[in-house]
This record gives C-alpha cells, sequence and structure tokens, in this order.
C-alpha cells in the first residue's frame, strides 16, 4: 500500500504473471465471449469510419472509393450553418436535459426518502418509474395528445385559469421546443433516475440524522447538511458519465416530435446523420459527422474525469 | 402473399409462382432503401419508388434487358419511347414502369385538385367555382351556418397537409393556380422551353396572400403545420374538413374510412381552381410516356432471376390482367352479348366490403399492369373505370354533384388535357426533381430549399404580418442559391427534347 498526497489509498498495481494468469483462468475464460463481442459489435465497425474520408459508393466499396481527405469535414464546419445550428441544439439540448433531469431526480429521491411509511412510498417509487418503460414513440404520442390545440389538457387548463385566451399550438413554437423535450424526458425518466441517489441515500448511516435531529436539525437542515453531502460523490459520478453522453442529445424524441417548423432548432446530430447518410445517401458525410461526434465525446469524458480528479472527488478512472 | 385468398391462389395455380410482399410502415423510403444500400441486402423484386435512382446507382439492379427477349409480355409491355426515357446512361435499363397505358385513358380518378366536400357545394346549390377567392367565400358562409357535424364537433374549413414529402399540398399550388400542369418542380413554358420558378412568381404570393388571410380568418386548421400524414388522415376521416388541395390518392384512404362510416355526404369533389376567373386549367392530364426512372426492378439479391422475370412475365398475361382488375367471370363480373364487362350492384357492393377484398380479391400490388383498356382492348382496365360502373359507385350525394356539373367522373369536373410525350417530353418534370441527391449543386440546393420552404411557407401562412413574413421567406429562398437547381432543370428539359426530338435546344 502506499499513500498519495490526497491520503487516499490506492492498491498498488501486481505485476501479471503467469502464474496469475493460470489462478485466474475461469475468470479469463468467462470474459473472453464478452471481450470478443465487444469487439466485434464496437471496435469492428469503426473501420467503417474510413468512409468519412472518401467519396463513399456503395458500388466501389470501402476499397475502390476515392480518397478525398478531409473535405467532408470540411463541408461540415466552413461555411454551413446547418451543422452548427445542429451541433448547437444537441448541446444545449443536452445541458438543459442533463440539469433538468439531475436536480429532478436527486429533488424526488429526497422527497420519496422523506416519506415514513413504508406502502405510500413503495407505490409512489413503483408508479414513478413506470413511464420508463415506455417506448419513445408511445411517451411523444402522450405529449403531443397532452399540448394538443384541440382538448389537450395544458391549453384546457390555462384557458380556464385565463392565463391564455386561445389555446395555442405550442409545437409551433421554436422557443420552447428545447423545454418541451426537456419535460418529456423529466417525464419519463425522474423516477427511474432516483432509484440510484435513493440507494445511496440509505447507504448514508441513520445514526447521523438521528444526531443531528437531538442536535435540533430540521428536516431541511438534515437533507442540507447530511444528505447532500452523502450523496454527492454519487452526484459527480452520474454527472461525468453523462457529460461524456453530452452530444447523445437523443434521436427519437426529436424525431417523433419535430415538425417543419421547429426544425431548426430540434435537430440533433443523430437526425442529421440519418439525413445525410441514409436518406441522401451521402454515407461519408454522415460518417464524418457521427465520427466528429464520437471523439468529442471520448475528450469531454476525459475532461470530466480530469477535472474530477484535480479537484478531488470521485472519479471514473 | 396471403394463402386464405381466393385470386391469389389461382395465380399461383395458374403461373406456379407466388410472391411475398412487403410495404414500408413506418419508415420513409429514403431511409428503407438507404438501409438496404447500406447493408446490400435486398428483396428479391423491388418497387424503389423515387429511390430507384439510388438504387441502380448502388448496383443492387440487374440489366432488364439483357434477359427479356424471352419474356415477350414484358419487353413489349414498355413503349419505345418509354424505353429510350428509361435507359441509363451505361445503355442499360434496369426497370420497367409499373403501369403502362393501354390504348386510351379511362382514368375516372382525378389526381392532384382542391377537393371539397359534396354537401357543402349542395347547400350552396352547385355554384360555379373558379377561384381560390370563390372557394373561401363558400367555406366561409358555409361554416358560419354549419359549424359543426352532427355529433358537435366543430368542422375544419380548410387545411393544409405539409408534412415530410407531402408537403406538395402546400407548395405546389401555384403552379395550377397559374394554369399549368404538375411539372412537380417547376413550371416549363411549353413555348421557349424555359424553366420558370414558381415559388416566387406574383401568384405564389397571391396564393400564400390568401392562405395567410384565411388562417388570421380562424378558416385553416389551427394545427395544420404540425400536423404529421397520419393524423392528417385522421382528421379527414371525421369529416370535418370541408376542404383541401391534396393528390386523390393520397387521402383516398380516409374518404374509403368515411363512406364506411356512412358519411357519404362528406366525400370530395375535385375543383380546378385558378388564381383569377376565367383562365384554362391543367390539373388533369394524362400522357404517353414518362421521363422518369422509377418502376420494379430484379435486384442482385435474387437467386432466381429467371423465376423473377417469368413472374412479372405471367402476370401481364390477358387473362390474369382481367383476374387481377375484375376479378372472376361470373362471379365478380358478368360479361354482355357484346363482350362488355358489367357487374351487379351485389358484385359492386361485394366488392367494396374489405372483408370480401382480403379474402377473394387480389391487391397484389408488386407487379407491372395495364391501365386505360383491358387488353381485350373493349373495356377498361379496371372496373373502377368503365364509365358506366364507375358513376354506379359513386356515393349519391357525389352522383348529384357531378351531375349538377354536367360530369360523369372526377376528371370531367376538370378540364382534361392530353400532353404528348413527342410535343412536350419534359412533363413531368417531378420524375427528375424526384432523384436529386446532395451529390450535385443543384440537388444540394433542392435539399436547402425543400427544409427551407418546409420551415417557411408555414410561416408565412400563420404570420400575423404577411408583407415582413413573405419578405423574409424570399430572402431566405435566395440564400439558398435556388438558381443551381433552376440550371439543372433546364438541362434536364434539353437533355429530354434531345431524346425525343433529337434536337438540342442547350446551346452548348
Amino acid at each position: 500500500m502506499k499513500r498519495k498526497k490526497s491520503g487516499q489509498v490506492l492498491a498498488v498495481r501486481r505485476k501479471v504473471s503467469w502464474k496469475l494468469i493460470k489462478r485466474q483462468r475461469e475468470l479469463i475464460i468467462l470474459m473472453v465471449p464478452f471481450v470478443i463481442y465487444t469487439f466485434i459489435f464496437n471496435y469492428a465497425p469503426l473501420f467503417g469510419w474510413v468512409m468519412a474520408f472518401q467519396n463513399y459508393s456503395p458500388v466501389k466499396g470501402i476499397l475502390g472509393s476515392k480518397w478525398i481527405g478531409l473535405d467532408k469535414f470540411k463541408f461540415l464546419f466552413v461555411g454551413n450553418n446547418e451543422f452548427l445550428k445542429v451541433l448547437r441544439n444537441t448541446i444545449c439540448m443536452s445541458v438543459i436535459n442533463l440539469a433538468l433531469s439531475t436536480f429532478c431526480a436527486i429533488a424526488f429521491a429526497l422527497l420519496i426518502n422523506e416519506m415514513i411509511h413504508r406502502t405510500p412510498k413503495r407505490i409512489v417509487q413503483t408508479i414513478s418509474y413506470l413511464p420508463h418503460f415506455l417506448s419513445w414513440i408511445v411517451v411523444c404520442g402522450i405529449v403531443k395528445e397532452v399540448l394538443s390545440v384541440e382538448n389537450g389538457v395544458v391549453n384546457e387548463l390555462l384557458v380556464f385559469l385565463h392565463i391564455i385566451k386561445e389555446p395555442v399550438n405550442w409545437f409551433t413554437k421554436p422557443k420552447l421546443f428545447w423545454w418541451i423535450t426537456a419535460f418529456a424526458n423529466v417525464w419519463k425518466e425522474t423516477g427511474w433516475n432516483s432509484i440510484i441517489y435513493l440507494s445511496a441515500i440509505t447507504a448514508i448511516n441513520p445514526e447521523l440524522c438521528e444526531a443531528a435531529e437531538i442536535d435540533g436539525a430540521g428536516r431541511l437542515r438534515r437533507i442540507w447538511h447530511i444528505i447532500l453531502p452523502g450523496i454527492k460523490p454519487t452526484i459527480i459520478i452520474l454527472l461525468i458519465m453523462s457529460i461524456g453522453g453530452i452530444l447523445n442529445a437523443g434521436f427519437e424524441m426529436q424525431y417523433l416530435l419535430s415538425n417543419s417548423l421547429v426544425q431548426d432548432v430540434s435537430r440533433t446530430v443523430d437526425i442529421y446523420v440519418l439525413n445525410y447518410g441514409i436518406s441522401q445517401n451521402d454515407f461519408s458525410l454522415g460518417t464524418a459527422a457521427g465520427m466528429f461526434k464520437s471523439v468529442v465525446s471520448i475528450v469531454l469524458i476525459f475532461l470530466a474525469n480530469a477535472t474530477a480528479k484535480a479537484v478531488g472527488e470521485e472519479r471514473l478512472f | 402473399m396471403n394463402a386464405d385468398n381466393d385470386i391469389q391462389q389461382m395465380i399461383a395455380e395458374k403461373i406456379g409462382a407466388i410472391c411475398r410482399e412487403t410495404h414500408l410502415t413506418g419508415q420513409t423510403q429514403p431511409e428503407a432503401v438507404g438501409m438496404m444500400i447500406a447493408s446490400g441486402d435486398y428483396p428479391d423484386i423491388i418497387a424503389g419508388g423515387n429511390s430507384t435512382k439510388q438504387l441502380i446507382e448502388a448496383g443492387a439492379l440487374i440489366p432488364l434487358d439483357e434477359y427479356w427477349d424471352d419474356y415477350p409480355n414484358l419487353k413489349n409491355f414498355t413503349p419505345d419511347v418509354q424505353k429510350e426515357f428509361l435507359r441509363q446512361p451505361d445503355g442499360h435499363i434496369y426497370v420497367f414502369p409499373q403501369g403502362e397505358l393501354y390504348k386510351k385513358d379511362m382514368t375516372v380518378n382525378a389526381a392532384e385538385a382542391f377537393w371539397i366536400q359534396a354537401k357543402v357545394l349542395e347547400w350552396d346549390n352547385y355554384p360555379e367555382i373558379e377561384t381560390l377567392d370563390q372557394l373561401f367565400d363558400l367555406l366561409e358562409r358555409y361554416t358560419k351556418e354549419n359549424p359543426t357535424l352532427e355529433d358537435g364537433t366543430s368542422v375544419i374549413p380548410y387545411t393544409i397537409l405539409c408534412y415530410d414529402w407531402y408537403y406538395f399540398c402546400l407548395e405546389n399550388p401555384p403552379q395550377f393556380l397559374d394554369g399549368y400542369p404538375n411539372d412537380g418542380c417547376c413550371i416549363v413554358d411549353p413555348d421557349t422551353h424555359k424553366v420558370i420558378d414558381y415559388n416566387t412568381t406574383p401568384t405564389a404570393e397571391r396564393y400564400f396572400r390568401i392562405l395567410n388571410e384565411q388562417y388570421n380568418k380562424g378558416m385553416i386548421d389551427s394545427e395544420f403545420m404540425t400536423m404529421s400524414r397520419d393524423e392528417y388522415i385522421q382528421k379527414l376521416s371525421t369529416g370535418r374538413v370541408l376542404a383541401m388541395c391534396d393528390q386523390y390518392w393520397n387521402f383516398s384512404d380516409a374518404e374509403k374510412a368515411m363512406i364506411s362510416a356512412g358519411m357519404t355526404g362528406n366525400c370530395y369533389v375535385p375543383l380546378g381552381l385558378t388564381i383569377d376567373p376565367g383562365m384554362s386549367e391543367q390539373y388533369f392530364t394524362s400522357t404517353n410516356a414518362l421521363s422518369s426512372v422509377d418502376g420494379i426492378g430484379i435486384t442482385t439479391s435474387c437467386k432466381d432471376i429467371d423465376g423473377a422475370l417469368q413472374y412479372l412475365n405471367d402476370m401481364l398475361d390477358p387473362d390474369i390482367q382481367t383476374l387481377l382488375q375484375w376479378g372472376v367471370e361470373g362471379v365478380d363480373y358478368l360479361v354482355d352479348d357484346e363482350g362488355m364487362f358489367y357487374r351487379t350492384d351485389e358484385m359492386r357492393e361485394k366488392a367494396m366490403d374489405p372483408a370480401y377484398k382480403t379474402s377473394h380479391l387480389c391487391s397484389l400490388q408488386l407487379r407491372c399492369g395495364y391501365f386505360g383498356m383491358n387488353l381485350d382492348g373493349k373495356n377498361a382496365a379496371m372496373p373502377s373505370e368503365q364509365p358506366s360502373e364507375f358513376f354506379e359507385t359513386l356515393q349519391p350525394e357525389v352522383q348529384r354533384a357531378f351531375e349538377a356539373y354536367g360530369a360523369k367522373t372526377y376528371p370531367d369536373m376538370l378540364d382534361y388535357t392530353f400532353i404528348d410525350a413527342t410535343e412536350a417530353p419534359w412533363y413531368p418534370m417531378w420524375t427528375f426533381a424526384n432523384g436529386f441527391s446532395t451529390s450535385t449543386e443543384g440537388g444540394m440546393a433542392w435539399k436547402r430549399v425543400a427544409d427551407m420552404k418546409h420551415e417557411y411557407l408555414p410561416q408565412v401562412v400563420i404570420a400575423k404580418d404577411f408583407d415582413s413574413a413573405w419578405a423574409e421567406y424570399l430572402e431566405k429562398y435566395n440564400e439558398c442559391n435556388p438558381q443551381a437547381y433552376l440550371d439543372e432543370l433546364q438541362q434536364e428539359v434539353y437533355r429530354r427534347i434531345k431524346i425525343v426530338t433529337g434536337v438540342d435546344e442547350s446551346g452548348n
């Protein structure tokens, strides 16, 4: 064992020896299928990335197509507002989504945790994560129905409360689209996301809370000084993992809820890849856009991890 | 192929082949074809529609002209002028059109037009309606007196489908309103052979100004801009929509649903509107050759090319064609002394029954077939096009409307135009525009323009201030470099003229 400045204890790496391998052979054999699986499905397809540097034509194939260097990337970034807009949409929607869903999940977990009776607690919890199992197409159908001009709950309610005079077609407002997707996501995932926070909360020693209570701390005090610091490592780990996926703003939700009036703010990188790569048959452009996305994701995840390390917090690797 | 279907069984026995047909669900055609090309895995026979060109470019189809000498029905199916249009730069022909005109166009259904419910016309005693203004005037008066359907749901005087590629319902009427046929992507001046851009004509501005006024008056569906095609069909099926501009084939499902729900008065009647009264219109046109590369091909994934060809060839047999279209003699239709086919009321009703259709009649679409006349040269190819038959199949309300306007069929409601491919070989230009891909400058501009129009045209309609919205639309339009695709369209017009007349007008 060696001690680092921060006081953390790290296991010393053992040297890999034949003896060790022999001892762990069952484990290694168990691992082999998964390594093969990962290689075939996650690494081998990366070969297709070469398409991004070609003027790929399905007839000529990867080996026969013409090499064009970085032309496709130039097309994406030089004088092409469309892709920059798509990038902006993806990042903004992701950030809004991440912030809102993390906040809601934590708040929800805290609320659930404060429930004393077990049965209602379980019922609420179960109901809250059921939407997670619905597919996006169903959820988007519900969202459209709820926001519909005719007999949509939201419009009826707002008209009833005299907040608006007549029903509004919410889907025609480009400014609202990101928020609609964010709240749709919150509705679907809050319950599910809160599970992990809830389990982190239960791991906190109850004696701490009891002691605080005896010292006169109210509920809010206990949440603020004991529970939130207690789950901070979990929050940070989950944030790091989400930051890597920040360019994965999603596809189905935007694709299904979008319409031509809001297409400027609704297209994500994935939709762009579909539009150009598949519908327009420009495989090279689609690959270039997808590749850019992956590279940025990898960079982001390293950055987030390094930041966490620098401030002395939990980290992924 | 549905094994429980009588006629499909009979055909299978006759030709010894079975075709299993799948249609796209929940996937647009370019996406589906794109996926096939990416995977290299195709069905044996494919009707690629607008994506046929991509299939050919991807090398997915076999050259049919190398095989068809043994299959006379197939070889003679396509007229020579059509073959010239189908021929690819490498000299080969890869697809057959799915339909070819035999002898005479008997079409009874109109294509794109402004459609209005028969009961609305009846309410106003069948007025003469020539312009868009007159249409909206009628709709307004009608809606004022009949704001709801019988069950209390409010009517929608006018709706516009602008979802995905179906947005032609919104964007292409300016060409019709100006009195030109459906070239779909531009107007071609028949005298100068010059391409005219209908997106920016004064007529386009007037058309959108009318829509804008009507929208702000509450005459146009408040949800039209966010509605998908499914939602549109659903809306039409309720009988709430009084009028719209559309292709008949696009909304005919909704009409069938209304008929089965007993709302026969809500069926639509076509109107050939123009921007000013007294103009000639060309909503309904018929031509003898399409300069398109769209049809049925056999793919490289097909293990039995001769079998596939034999199947397509056999399906063109006169008996099979009659069987497919008319059904079984004595069961589905009768023949009089002069050889004319006719049906009894009972037979007609049966043929409309969905259950009977699935169990007895053959709806197989993956095949070639004749339209116009039956191969006997006497009857119409389809019972629905037998003039005597057709009028009988109409709903009483539609019949009354037709009688009031002196029409027997839908095209009778419009002016009939026959466009001879030897004189106007460029028609219709949409067959070229549908093949645009982003690999050319024009194709890129076309995509940009389409994206831009998808976004801005609905905004023009719903704008509070039309003039500034229209100005913004024009500005955005010009930013898309439209000249690039107009130039390519112009070259295509010249190319098509050259194929047929041999004269090169391009000046190159």
